[in-house]
């Protein structure tokens, strides 16, 4: 029987592993060849994970790639929609290191820091969590759906409350989304350490709201409580909902002009510029050669052409219901501010990147 | 290691968790039940998504009335069924204080209760990222049956019993 580590022990190993992430302190702007996210790269590091686990292990990191599998993921908590995979919490010193290098080969330094520090800030809620919902930094799960290869369709998912990588290798199409991230607390110290999971996303779309807010036809009309094509939960009353993952897709998407946002091409140069910049701090996640051909895609002078910027509430995200949007032909990104759950004097953060032709590399139908 | 990953080295721990209910913006419901000559309704709408619709129409009259304006079954043709909303109650689910109405649908003589047009934007006329889910009340667990969300106002229900026993 394998010894079960001290959870601070794994976690800490999890991170020392590929320790050199964290050369990247500073804000993380552009796409990053750190982890390059080459499928053969990936494929190595599963491999590897592989021979670490136990057959039961293995059998809850493989997974059938099949619409069932793929659209399992949710910004919930645990408690509220459980998760299948392998459970980072339960592995030992030696699968935690080969775990974080399947992590590291698929996600540029941003996004593997992303990760830490979201399951940091599932940490930091434990110790609020009176109702036992699954705030825990252990709670998060890496799965594979289908077989690793190089030429046929896979999928490797990570993810937890508040976070939701989905990559699709050898799709018909690219497969860096459905990515969800959010923070709850936004800000929030540990020991001497601070931490903001989404600095740079929320900043990157807060710069842009407020250039938006010159311009009327960006300001979006209604509210928004959260993003608007993420999971859903449906209530069954007297009893524990249904659902809270990705049950809605594929979505429909806004066409037409009206209440869409201001058109890039109306924009200023330097505004222009911040559009950029908010695809890129949300693009900078994935490994590049996963996210790479998106960025190109959507930065195209035509893409960019058709592409809507809309807000609601406060530009600079101060408040609960402000939400920054890029809307283009296949470009979707959102974010929301709400009120915190564990704080409710608090604010916390939602966001999405989903692609509309090729969530799940287009290999997933209804 | 870095300094920063030292840190937290020392700050991700904890143990296991358990479970019990918690947050995500509320959906609504609307849980069907057909009849013979009527579709009887269970319509629960969260009282704070519904909190920003009614303010955004400042609308101040009771939920029923309220309901009448936002909420609505036709035949596929457009001729309008009957509605009667029976009760008003206040509940909670999932941490979030609900309204759930008990509602009536009668169709026109000699038209059957099996198809028609919902139609409802009580909440989703205001809040975009609202999502309204229709069930049917099955024998064993309710049938999905569709969602709407802006823009989306009207859900074509067919029904059939055997399909929902499936």
């Amino acid at each position: 029987m394998k010894r079960r580590w001290p959870v601070i022990g794994m976690l800490g190993i999890w991170i020392a592993v590929t320790s050199t992430a964290y050369a990247a302190d500073a804000p993380c702007p552009k796409p990053s060849a750190a982890g390059n996210g080459q499928v053969q790269a990936v494929m190595a590091a599963i491999k590897a994970l592989e021979k670490t686990l136990t057959a039961d292990q293995r059998a809850s990191l493989e997974r059938p790639f099949v619409r069932e599998s793929a659209i399992r993921w949710s910004n919930l908590p645990v408690g509220i929609v459980p998760r299948t995979g392998l459970r980072l919490g339960d592995l030992d010193e030696k699968q935690n290191f080969a775990a974080r290098r399947v992590a590291a080969a698929a996600l540029s330094a941003c996004g593997l820091l992303m990760l830490d520090e979201i399951r940091i800030a599932d940490n930091f809620l434990k110790g609020l969590d009176e109702r036992k919902i699954g705030w825990d930094g252990g709670n998060y799960f890496l799965s594979v759906l289908g077989t690793p290869s190089e030429r046929k369709p896979w999928m490797l998912q990570i993810g937890g409350h508040h976070l939701a990588y989905n990559f699709t290798f050898n799709g018909g199409r690219e497969g860096a989304t459905p990515l969800f991230f959010g923070s709850e607390p936004i800000i929030f110290n540990m020991g001497d350490t601070e931490f903001e999971p989404l600095a740079t996303q929320s900043a990157a779309m807060a710069t842009l709201a407020r250039a938006l807010s010159n311009h009327p036809e960006a300001k979006l009309s209604g509210t928004f409580t959260d993003v608007v094509k993420g999971v859903v939960v449906v209530p069954v009353p007297e009893k524990l909902p249904t659902g809270g993952t990705d049950t809605g897709f594929p979505h429909t998407y806004p066409t037409g002009t009206a209440d869409r946002g201001v058109l890039y091409r109306a924009l200023a140069p330097d505004a222009q510029a911040l559009v950029r910049a908010a695809i890129e701090s949300f693009a900078s996640l994935p490994g590049a050669a996963i996210t790479q051909p998106l960025v190109a895609a959507y930065e195209s002078p035509a893409a960019l052409a058709e592409t809507y910027l809309g807000y609601s509430g406060q530009p600079d995200l101060s408040e609960e219901g402000s939400y920054v949007r890029i809307d283009g032909p296949r470009i979707w990104m959102e974010l929301v501010v709400q009120r915190a759950v564990a704080n409710k004097s608090k604010l916390h953060f939602h966001a999405l990147w989903r692609d509309k032709l090729s969530d799940y590399g287009g290999e997933i139908g209804h | 290691m870095t300094s920063r990953a030292a840190t937290m080295f020392a700050l991700l721990c904890a143990a296991g968790c358990g479970l019990a209910l918690a947050h995500s913006s509320p959906t609504s419901l609307v849980k069907l039940d057909f009849l013979a000559h009527a579709v009887r309704a269970e319509v629960l709408v969260p009282e704070s998504e519904l909190a920003f619709a009614t303010a955004a129409e400042r609308a101040a009259e009771p939920f029923a009335d309220y309901l009448q304006r936002h909420l609505s079954a036709e035949t596929p043709q457009g001729a309008a069924w009957k509605m009667e909303v029976h009760s008003v109650r206040s509940t909670t689910y999932l941490e979030h204080a609900y309204l759930s109405a008990q509602v009536e649908f009668t169709p026109p003589p000699g038209v059957s209760t099996r198809a028609f047009v919902l139609v409802d934007d009580a909440v989703t006329h205001e809040v975009r990222n609202h999502v309204v889910i229709v069930l049917a009340r099955g024998a064993a667990s309710p049938e999905f049956l569709g969602a709407l969300q802006y823009p989306a106002r009207r859900l074509t229900i067919q029904w059939s019993a055997t399909a929902s026993q499936k």
